[in-house]
């Protein structure tokens, strides 16, 4: 459909339109990259070069902004005086821990809920969404207040548990829609052929693999990047990278180099994650109500 | 059955007008048979167990996970909570909130932060959106548009704050350059505080606007633009009559999922100001955050919590709705 | 090989009723089409024979032996989905190896068996391809492939030709039931399209509204419907009904229209057995009516004729009556021209009455 070539026939509106629309991309991509630009070359300068800027009004002086020389010192320091090595394997094994969680449970009570009906199933599905629409902060009061009493807080299985409070209803709802696509026919098949019903789930695993591995990456990518959940049931013992990268902000001295270098540190590998994942992203994002 | 003839001269002296319509009564199948009436013995009922099994581990963890802890908030807002201990206190939390001047500017800033966010967001990302379909390295530049998106909002708040220094950030250079803003940062003032905070949630999600556009552009029936412009319409008529209608819902489910994520995340919110200066910024999430961990006043933040919750509830109640609409008519 | 009984079988989902009370014994070695439009429980039917759907109430036996319970891999039937359900990440040989495979043979003997039934299909050249490679025909062929690998009790065929276009379906309505009668394996073949039931089956049995209206050969129910339904679903094109008067006059007993009068045959007025007077239901099939532009001496049907429509070797025309329009089946050669006055006489062997109440034959 979107592959049909539709004749455009130009007028002055239209002209001028086309012409407002190539400035306005390109104006909207300088300030969405600007940022990250600058995050990146400011983890690579030395402080004072960092904090280098022309006076107001000066134009000409923004180019500034290009001349440094290159350091790694910032990156030395992360991981060598700040103990970063650790902080990443706590983010890896927390998000991934409750990513793989997640996914696998999540799958099977997807495949179920997509296969069958029963009687509640409508309530019972708003309940698992209505989870992961929660506002972080509410759920953690009462999640901070049990944890604590079970020794949770400021451990690795607690924090996973409580990254799986948003990404395991998402998995069900999203991997559900999954499952709803793949005709059960092939099931049927499989099963008239010969197959047991868990022959018959393996069988279409390899239809809904590639999906199935988009979300496992799309909940680390959540947990991840969480700040609040790692802040106050992390805090301690299971200190991630959001956190301790903000934690380099002190009200006296405020670590602006390692902070750019943490963020790249942080960053980079979610943006490689993404790209890779692209074509699931959009579905991803919505709650699976729009697909691309 | 109802036949439609195009023609009026099959059969001289029963045409009537242009387009002649003629009942026919009888040349049709016949009725119904008479239908079995007795009831049957049932079977037992099939098993389901395998696929209840299948579902039990993850119903089970959620429970635990978030249906108890949802249990315990109710009880907690009931409470005067204390470490280690609970005391009743007659709704005292509830009650004391109606007079919470902090909490009710909380929800006031709330509304406003949403949406001043929403409104840029909408009108940015649309715009981009239609500039984007169909041009030259579309692909590559929306793949562009989405690198703010995979950023931590921590990290994001923190470049920000980065930028928006009134000593060395460049954005308030910029921003002073234009004459827009005199030596004090954006965030320092209590007038620009809030604005301060939209642009950056304005930058890291109106690509996400973008994108869910692009995809209902996509689905945009080609059919009926093409009818319209047949008809005489001009692509920008075109534009308005055909494809904004189609894109619709998929907007509705955009506004209603960014509605919810400012009330989820407050990441950026918490790097950029904190809430400050004094309470320009304290969106209700950020307040509930700062009753219940810095001041661990936990029976209060949680009556907080319960209210943000239901609120968050019913949008969501909305939001599935719209998701079922779709859901149908798609089948 | 084996026989199929159905012991008052209902499928019922919540409080609708998709199948009500089917019985049907279907002997070993026998075509058995299950007939019926869409909507009718032919569907739900094979699917409890499959054991893919509960059966809700009542048994099915394959051979005497009960199989409510039995798990679909442990009641040996090979089952061609309407949609193929071929596995897309499979090539054609392992979408055909696949029951096999499930069964734990031996390689070699899946290769032969595999082999075979491509030959026999003719899809060899095929079996390294995967299904979105294919044509719908060819995608057909390596369902029923996977189907015939394997030397089942009974193939469970539901509507596996419906998506093919009308040549091809021609074609394989002949492979399918060559193949039946060189494997000699029972077939239940669901289908909507009352041609490929008429044309493959030993045995139909008609189903409306999740209810049997007629088990019979292709022939029984052609000929001698036994309700007014199962006449007017059965045959193209469809049969004419007219709403007529059963009048008595001197030694005959007419049928009256406002078009005609008509004496029924010795024999159809025993069947009418006391319906002496009153409305029936006159049902004539097209071939049972021939057309002349001029007036023959025995009892007519006067008309005008609406519209002609070739049919190549055939010609079906459309006759307008006082209150109904009438279709004729008649030579190509015929010269009448719509508008014209015409004149129909009727078989008298080949018509039906059908009680206006409930739809029963009388003949």
């Amino acid at each position: 459909m979107a592959s049909r070539e539709v004749v455009h026939y130009e007028t002055p509106i239209t002209k001028a339109l086309r012409w407002f629309s190539v400035a306005f991309i390109i104006v909207y991509l300088i300030w969405t990259l600007l940022p990250i630009l600058v995050m990146f070359a400011s983890s690579f300068k030395d402080l004072l070069e960092a904090f280098k800027i022309p006076a107001v009004g000066d134009w000409a002086g923004i180019g500034v902004f290009f001349e440094f020389t290159p350091t790694l010192k910032h990156y030395n320091d992360l991981f060598a005086n700040l103990n970063f090595s650790s902080y990443i394997l706590n983010s890896l094994v927390a998000a991934g821990g409750s990513a793989v969680i997640s996914v696998v449970l999540g799958s099977m009570a997807a495949y179920s809920l997509s296969r069958i009906s029963f009687k509640g199933k409508n309530d019972l599905f708003f309940w698992i969404i209505s989870t992961r629409m929660a506002p972080a902060v509410a759920v953690m009061v009462p999640l901070y207040s049990i944890f604590r009493s079970l020794d949770l807080v400021g451990t690795l299985p607690g924090l996973i548990l409580a990254y799986t409070t948003f990404n395991l209803p998402f998995a069900i709802w999203i991997l559900k829609g999954f499952f709803d696509n793949v005709p059960y026919a092939i099931e049927e098949a499989q099963m008239v052929d010969g197959a047991t019903r868990p022959q018959a789930l393996m069988a279409i695993l390899p239809l809904v693999a590639p999906g199935i591995g988009a979300f496992i990456v799309l909940c680390i990518l959540f947990a991840w990047n969480d700040f609040l959940f790692a802040a106050i049931i992390g805090s301690g013992g299971a200190k991630t990278l959001p956190v301790a990268t903000r934690e380099l902000v002190q009200p006296q001295n405020i670590q602006w180099g390692s902070i750019m270098a943490a963020g790249v540190v942080t960053t980079v590998p979610m943006m490689l994650l993404g790209l890779v994942i692209r074509k699931y992203l959009v579905t991803g994002l919505t709650m699976g109500a729009v697909k691309e | 059955m109802t036949d439609t003839v195009l023609s009026d001269q099959s059969i001289p002296g029963q045409s009537q007008g242009l387009f002649r319509v003629r009942q026919i009564t009888d040349n049709v199948e016949a009725r119904p048979v008479p239908s079995i009436a007795t009831e049957p013995k049932l079977n037992p009922p099939a098993s389901r167990a395998y696929f209840f099994g299948l579902m039990a581990p993850a119903i089970a963890l959620l429970a635990c996970i978030s249906l108890y802890p949802f249990c315990w908030l109710i009880y907690m807002s009931l409470h005067d909570v204390e470490i280690g201990s609970a005391v009743w206190n007659n709704f005292e939390n509830f009650t004391k909130l109606a007079s919470d001047s902090r909490y009710l500017n909380g929800w006031w800033l709330l509304i406003q932060y949403s949406v001043m966010c929403l409104a840029l967001q909408i009108g940015i990302g649309v715009f981009l959106a239609v500039a984007l379909n169909g041009a030259r390295f579309e692909k590559i530049l929306v793949t562009t548009l989405l690198m703010p998106m995979m950023m931590a909002p921590i990290v994001a708040g923190l470049v920000w704050y980065f930028l928006y220094n009134g000593t060395f950030g460049w954005y308030h250079w910029l921003l002073q350059s234009v004459g827009i803003l005199g030596p004090k940062s954006i965030l320092a003032s209590t007038g620009t505080a809030l604005i301060g905070i939209v642009i950056v949630d304005v930058w890291q999600w109106t690509p996400l606007i973008t994108l869910i556009t692009l995809a209902g552009l996509k689905r945009v029936p080609q059919d009926q633009l093409e009818a319209n412009m047949v008809d005489g319409a001009s692509q920008v008529r075109n534009f308005f009559a055909i494809t904004l209608p189609n894109l619709y819902p998929v907007l509705v489910i955009a506004v209603m999922l960014r509605f919810m994520d400012n009330f989820r995340f407050i990441d950026s919110v918490l790097a950029l100001t904190g809430g400050g200066p004094g309470n320009a910024t304290k969106i209700l999430p950020v307040y509930l955050f700062e009753v219940s961990f810095k001041f661990f006043k936990l029976g209060r933040g949680a009556a907080i919590a319960l209210t943000l919750l239901v609120v968050t509830i019913i949008l969501g109640m909305i939001l599935v709705r719209v998701f079922d609409r779709q859901q149908t008519r798609k089948a | 090989m084996a026989k199929v009984s159905f012991r008052s079988v209902w499928k019922k989902y919540g409080e609708l009723a998709a199948v009500k009370d089917l019985n049907i014994e279907c002997a070993d070695g026998t075509f058995l089409s299950i007939l019926g439009p869409s909507g009718c429980g032919k569907s739900s039917t094979m699917r409890m024979i499959a054991g893919l759907e509960h059966i809700s109430a009542g048994d099915i036996l394959f051979d005497d032996q009960r199989i409510n319970d039995m798990a679909p891999r442990d009641r040996d039937v090979a089952m061609v989905f309407e949609n193929y359900a071929l596995y897309p990440h499979k090539t054609v040989f392992e979408n055909m190896a696949n029951p096999l495979k499930l069964r734990g043979q031996s390689t070699d003997r899946i290769r032969e068996r595999v082999n075979a039934a491509a030959n026999l299909l003719e899809i060899g050249q095929l079996l390294r391809r995967r299904p979105q490679e294919l044509s719908g025909g060819q995608k057909q062929r390596v369902a029923i492939g996977r189907a015939i690998v394997r030397e089942p009790k009974l193939f469970l065929f539901d509507e596996p030709i419906a998506h093919l276009d009308a040549k091809l379906r021609a074609h394989m309505r002949g492979e399918i039931k060559h193949m039946q009668r060189t494997l000699g394996t029972t077939m239940i073949y669901v289908t909507h399209d009352q041609l490929e039931a008429m044309s493959m089956a030993d045995l139909i049995a008609v189903m409306h509204d999740g209810e049997l209206q007629q088990l019979g050969t292709p022939r029984e129910v052609y000929n001698q419907p036994v309700n007014a339904w199962v006449a007017g679903f059965v045959g193209e094109p469809a049969m004419n009904f007219l709403t007529c008067e059963v009048q008595a006059r001197r030694d005959d007993v007419l049928l009256t229209h406002s078009n005609f009068a008509l004496p029924l045959l010795p024999q159809q007025v025993q069947r009418l057995n006391g319906h002496a007077a009153g409305p029936v239901r006159m049902g004539v099939r097209p071939d049972g009516l021939s057309i002349t532009m001029r007036k023959p001496s025995e009892p007519v049907i006067t008309g005008e004729i609406f519209v002609n429509e070739l049919l190549g070797g055939d010609m079906i025309v459309d006759v307008q009556l006082a209150d109904a329009r009438i279709r004729v089946k008649t030579a190509p050669e015929f010269e009448g021209v719509p508008g014209e006055a015409c004149y129909v006489t009727v078989n008298r062997e080949k018509w039906h009455a059908f009680d206006v109440e409930n739809g029963r034959a009388f003949f």
